[in-house]
């Protein structure tokens, strides 16, 4: 028996696969202590956990120790005269025209940063020598006061000479051995000393956060007689084992995002998609990013809460367009939609908790294409007048009927989507047209149609649960780790035997610690270069083949001219001087499990029942709709206007478009023509 | 045909998010640092008409007056004689242009064979010839500060990418690969402008693009106009200074004069000082996008997209001879320092009308550090950009060690500098506690960055301002401390003077310290809890 299991914001979603065929439990997160939701979840399964060998785990613990400011107290050392490097930033704003402007909130106070006398050059040399004695009576004086829970260190050029950085560890070590102590040359071994700091003042900020929570679950797990393999997700979209987790929590940040891409990437590649575009919407946000020919693409960096982190992430673009979003009009009379969301408390008005804006929820209510009855199954009441209600005010201003208006809303709200698929596809040199859909969230197959569109997109794939894909998404993930060296490499006939050696020390070195940590399966490797023309500053990834035994000088500049032109619009000519900047590797240990639910989550109505039917309002027009039950759809296409109740979220199937179930019980719509 | 509420809504962010994606991709794909590295470079989407109708918000000095920088290309060359692969240039200060290492290249969008817009992008390049290399700090008139190019037009396929008029740039400036780079960053941004244009031509329709276009320009001038309708008419005045020219003593003052009537406001420079024999010089372009920009920033939500409309409702003139409107052949390398008693004077005015919304003098002097060497590989030229503390507002203090409000430019990563720059290492990049100007709310902080030389013969160019008259306090706050700069060499303590250039030698150390906020209402209104906060991070003077 295996169990996956997703802490959200508002749901802990837990999903059991035995003996082939899988279970899903939804309750409510409790958000002060975010393990008990998870072993609520397990109770309310009724999971015996003696039977379990395989638990996975995505959780939201990291992301808020940083977002409420709850991580560890911690100390940074950094090299002379650099004290400020985390208050200056990087000197720009955000906001140009704002008089008030403030910079995000260092993760570190100024008074727990000390400055170590030592200096490397940009070549790794030493210019000044770090001195035994100082640097020990230095770290005794820093720490001598008992106020820190952890210590970060990131000095000058440590990404091409870790040596100062370890001795700082080392002095740290032996006058406080228990303190965790995170060195910024083993977070991100990448130039840029505000960014490496940034990331590792989080690394180290999290680590107690992480660890007590892991240390308290996995002992509440035990003493209920788990002794399978303990596994939490990371923002990469492949797991690690716990205990390694712990050592590097930084990459536990955005794991949630992640276990949906994974969980649509499993769903779709039944269904034989393997180019897709994932739009997972929910109550305040929505998540995009996209996957060709199976592999996610990664970003370099991310940032949260305003603060870089450098470390490689699913390319995941956030949009704040999500059920919740508040409808409004601006001081210019323009009408828009978030990214000020009602959340879930006080939630949308027809929830009737107090809410008295219009949301995007309140709009499909008028609209038709959400259902009063039809919420969480039918388990939640919603009222359909007080969505009309809250629109009100603002048809007056705008001069339009409620109708009109929240048709509006729906998609100004999808606009938002849009633009954000954008942002991964067209803006990377993408084509959205040559890739399907795959909407997951509770709201995300309500809007998919019609953004795919918006996007000459011509399919949509919408996965078995689609509600609680992300925690499908947990056990469908693998093993994977990351391992990236940055060595300046002169492209030239030369160079493909530094390729070959780097790539081939990287393997080495990958395999040897998912060894170290447990992981026993046969790996697979990915091998990607950070290149770019010399002179430039920013690298373009060229990922090559697993096979590199073909592998040659030309073929690699080849593909180095064909990355760069697909994202900046032109390359230069062949000859041109290019370099590599880093040499990248992913180990992948397959481990995953796709789950065949015998039984929908809720709301499964039978086959036989008759379809209901609807009016539904749409561009100035309303139409009958039909309304039925996901079981309802069979392997014959049906032709929309269609509104399909699938227990934990609803999909629209407007006119133009038909439907029909595949043997991978996706939900696929076509466009016609 | 108009466009419906809901396609222009979804147009206007679909505009402003291409104009968005240009800046990131030129910052990404440009070869100096002070592109890629520092962002001193903007873009923006232009309709037929040559009305800016979005930008990104990068660099506000270069954003206030693209309009002002086209105008003069479209009139000579008009949209009939336009074909694929043309583009414009313009870098002349004397022609709508800024300070010449700002160069305007402006490329036409088709759509089925019609024209639909422009796409523009301006860098601030590395070197363009002229007197010095980066910074001629000595220049007495334009033509020693770098090439011109007039309002010109010239052709991708004719005339660059081999073609003469690239081999005759790159044969005019000391670090042609670097300037080349960066010119190619500039038309790959213009290029990804026009695809994302033609896709919403092509999606929507080109009568609803245009419709929607003009639209947005209505709809920044309403909400500008309804900032403006609530603000008592009359005319209200205020001046500011810079401390000298850079050869005498004397401050040169900026007088403004800001009228507002009904929902429109007039900016005017009477009696502002005559134009000085040094750079500090303001080409009416400047002077324009000064002025608006702080209006702007005044007096709108920071997220009324800025584009033409917002300048329908504000017009501008100075007097012609003046140190706002110069006469040729005056130097202007040094324009932000005018440029930002520009941004402080209107401010002033507008404080005896709106004082909630407005901030105390900042550091508000963009401080360029210009180090050049000559090498065995030719020059090496960096150039960096330094802020200082803003000026405190009614209800925060200023921020500390940021970029100054006409300006945006992210520092050079000491790393990348190194790495690059081997002449120099950076010895200290810190704040300096207790530089900001006490009040109710306290100035932001000033910071200190000084550099280890270790090569001989570096030479190095700046101009700042503030070393005399620090910034003022408003409603009671008080000054922030001023800037300075010097040379330590050996046991000698060298004093700098703010706009200078000099040569320095291996073991050198330039120390460069820019000035603090002035602080807003009166010091012993702060809060306690504010106090305890600075001294705990150590952010008050030390003793």
């Amino acid at each position: 028996m295996r169990i996956g299991v997703e802490v959200g914001g508002t749901f802990t979603d837990l999903i059991v696969i035995a003996d082939g065929v899988a279970r899903v439990a939804k309750v409510p997160s409790t958000p002060d202590a975010p393990d008990r939701g998870a072993i609520n979840a397990i109770d309310a399964a009724d999971v015996d956990l003696t039977g379990v060998s395989d638990l996975v785990h995505g959780s939201t613990v990291a992301t808020n120790a940083v977002l409420e400011r709850k991580g560890g107290r911690v100390c940074v050392f950094v090299t002379r005269g650099t004290r400020d490097l985390l208050a200056l930033q990087r000197h720009d704003r955000r906001a140009i025209y704002d008089l008030n402007y403030a910079k995000p909130e260092p993760i570190v106070s100024r008074q727990d940063i000390c400055e170590i006398d030592e200096r490397m050059a940009a070549d790794g040399s030493v210019v000044e020598a770090l001195d035994a004695e100082r640097l020990d009576a230095r770290v005794a004086q820093f720490l001598g006061v008992d106020l820190f829970d952890a210590v970060a260190i990131c000095l000058l050029h440590s990404y091409t000479n870790p040596d100062h950085e370890q001795r700082v560890a080392a002095a740290v070590r032996r006058h406080a051995p228990n303190m965790p102590v995170t060195c910024s040359s083993d977070v991100s071994r990448e130039f840029r000393e505000y960014e490496r700091a940034s990331t590792t003042a989080l690394a180290a900020f999290v680590r107690p956060a992480i660890e007590g929570y892991l240390d308290r679950l996995s002992n509440t797990l035990e003493a209920r007689g788990f002794a399978g393999r303990f596994s939490i997700m990371q923002s990469n979209g492949g797991r690690i084992p716990a205990d390694a987790m712990s050592k590097n929590p930084i990459s536990a940040l955005f794991s949630g995002p992640a276990a949906g891409v994974v969980g649509a990437l499993g769903a779709a590649g039944r269904s034989d998609f393997k180019d897709i575009i994932t739009l997972d919407m929910g109550g305040t946000s929505t998540d995009v990013s996209l996957i060709s020919d199976g592999v996610p693409d990664l970003a370099p960096q991310t940032e949260i809460d305003g603060l870089p982190v450098r470390t490689p992430v699913i390319d995941i673009v956030t949009v704040g367009a999500g059920g919740g979003s508040i409808a409004w009009m601006d001081d210019g009379g323009l009408l828009r939609v978030g990214p000020q969301s009602a959340g879930a408390h006080p939630g949308p008005a027809s929830y009737l908790r107090g809410g008295t804006e219009a949301t995007v929820t309140d709009a499909h209510l008028v609209r038709g294409t959400l259902q009063a009855g039809s919420f969480l199954g039918g388990q939640m009441e919603v009222d359909a007048a007080a969505a009309a209600t809250a629109l009100a005010p603002l048809c007056e201003r705008l001069a339009l009927s409620v109708e009109e208006l929240a048709d509006s809303v729906i998609r100004i709200a999808e606009s938002n989507i849009v633009r954000a698929i954008q942002q991964v596809s067209t803006e990377r040199g993408r084509d959205p047209r040559d890739f399907a859909l795959v909407p997951f969230g509770g709201a995300g197959p309500l809007h998919a149609a019609r953004v795919a569109e918006e996007l000459g997109i011509g399919t949509v794939v919408v996965p078995t649960n689609a509600g609680v894909l992300s925690a499908a998404g947990l056990l469908m993930s693998d093993y994977v780790h990351y391992r990236a060296r940055t060595e300046r490499t002169r492209l030239d006939a030369e160079a493909l035997g530094t390729v070959l050696d780097r790539l081939q020390g990287l393997r080495h070195e990958a395999t040897e610690y998912l060894r170290s940590v447990g992981v026993t399966e046969t790996l697979t490797f990915q091998h990607i270069l950070e290149m770019r023309y010399v002179g430039q500053a920013f690298e373009v990834s060229v990922p090559l083949a697993e096979d590199l035994s073909d592998l040659t000088a030309d073929a690699i500049s080849a593909a180095f001219s064909d990355a760069h032109h697909r994202v900046f619009e032109f390359s230069k000519p062949p000859g041109d001087p290019v370099e590599i900047v880093s040499f990248r590797i992913g180990a992948r240990a397959t481990a995953n499990e796709f789950p065949v639910y015998q039984e929908p989550f809720a709301g499964g109505a039978g086959e036989d029942q008759e379809p209901g039917v609807i009016d539904i309002v749409e561009g100035g027009q309303t139409r009958a709709c039909k309304l039925m039950p996901r079981n309802a759809i069979g392997l014959t296409e049906l032709a929309g206007p269609l509104l399909v109740e699938d227990g934990t979220s609803t999909i629209y199937v407007p006119p133009g478009w038909h439907a029909r179930r595949d043997d991978a019980d996706s939900v696929i719509l076509r466009q016609e023509g | 045909m108009a466009a419906s509420s809901v396609d222009q809504a979804i147009i206007n962010r679909s505009l402003i998010a291409a104009t968005h994606e240009m800046g990131t991709k030129l910052i990404r794909s440009a070869h100096s640092p002070i592109v890629r590295e520092a962002q001193d470079c903007s873009a923006a989407i232009i309709d037929r008409e040559g009305r800016v109708v979005a930008q990104a918000e990068l660099i506000p000095i270069q954003l206030g007056s693209i309009t002002q920088t086209f105008a003069p290309c479209l009139s000579l060359y008009p949209p009939e004689t336009l074909k694929e692969g043309d583009f414009f240039i313009n870098n002349d200060p004397y022609h709508g242009g800024q300070h010449i290492q700002d160069i305007f290249l402006f490329s036409p969008i088709f759509f089925d064979g019609e024209l639909l817009g422009f796409s523009a992008s301006v860098v601030h390049h590395i070197d363009l010839g002229g007197g010095a290399p980066g910074l001629n700090p000595d220049a007495g008139d334009v033509h020693q500060e770098g090439l011109i190019f007039p309002p010109s037009k010239y052709n991708l396929d004719h005339d660059w990418n081999g073609g003469s008029f690239e081999r005759l740039v790159a044969a005019n400036v000391r670090m042609p690969e670097a300037t080349i780079g960066d010119i190619n960053a500039q038309f790959a941004a213009n290029s990804i402008g026009a695809k994302r244009l033609q896709a919403l031509a092509a999606r929507y329709g080109r009568d609803i693009v245009s419709d929607a276009m003009d639209e947005m320009l209505n709809y920044s001038e309403r909400r500008m106009r309804a900032a403006i309708t609530g603000l008592p008419d009359g005319t209200y005045c205020a001046q500011a200074a810079m401390d000298d020219d850079g050869l005498g003593t004397t401050p040169v003052v900026v007088r403004a004069q800001v009228t507002i009537a009904g929902d429109a406001i007039h900016i005017g420079f009477d009696g502002t000082d005559p134009q000085v024999a040094t750079n500090v010089n303001n080409p009416f372009a400047s002077t324009f996008a000064a002025a608006v920009a702080c209006a702007k920033s005044v007096l709108t939500d920071p997220d009324i997209p800025f584009n033409d409309g917002v300048s329908r409702v504000i017009s501008v003139d100075a007097p012609l001879g003046s140190v706002l409107n110069p006469r040729p052949p005056a130097p202007v390398r040094a324009r932000l320092l005018p440029s930002y008693r520009v941004f402080n004077a209107v401010m002033k005015a507008l404080a005896q009308v709106a004082p909630d919304k407005v901030m105390a003098e900042g550091y508000d002097t963009t401080t360029p550090v210009c180090l050049s060497h000559l090498g065995e590989g030719g020059y090496n030229i960096y150039l960096e950009i330094l802020g200082g503390g803003y000026g405190a507002g009614v209800d925060n203090d200023g921020c500390d060690g940021v970029d100054s409000p006409l300006s945006n430019c992210a520092n050079i990563p000491i790393e990348s500098l190194e790495m690059d720059y081997p002449f120099m290492r950076i010895n200290e990049y810190a704040l300096i506690p207790g530089s900001g100007g006490a009040g109710a709310r306290r100035g932001g902080l000033g910071f200190e960055r000084s550099y280890n030389i270790v090569q001989d013969g570096v030479q190095f160019a700046t101009y700042g301002d503030r070393f005399t008259s620090p910034a003022q306090g408003l409603f009671g706050g008080a000054n922030g401390a001023a800037a300075e700069n010097y040379i330590v060499r050996g046991k000698e303590t060298i004093t700098l003077r703010s706009k200078t250039g000099c040569r320095l030698e291996a073991g050198d150390l330039l120390v460069v310290r820019t000035g603090g906020g002035g602080g807003y209402g009166p010091p012993e209104d702060r809060p306690a809890a504010l106090h305890e906060r600075d001294r705990s991070k150590g952010l008050e003077r030390s003793k």
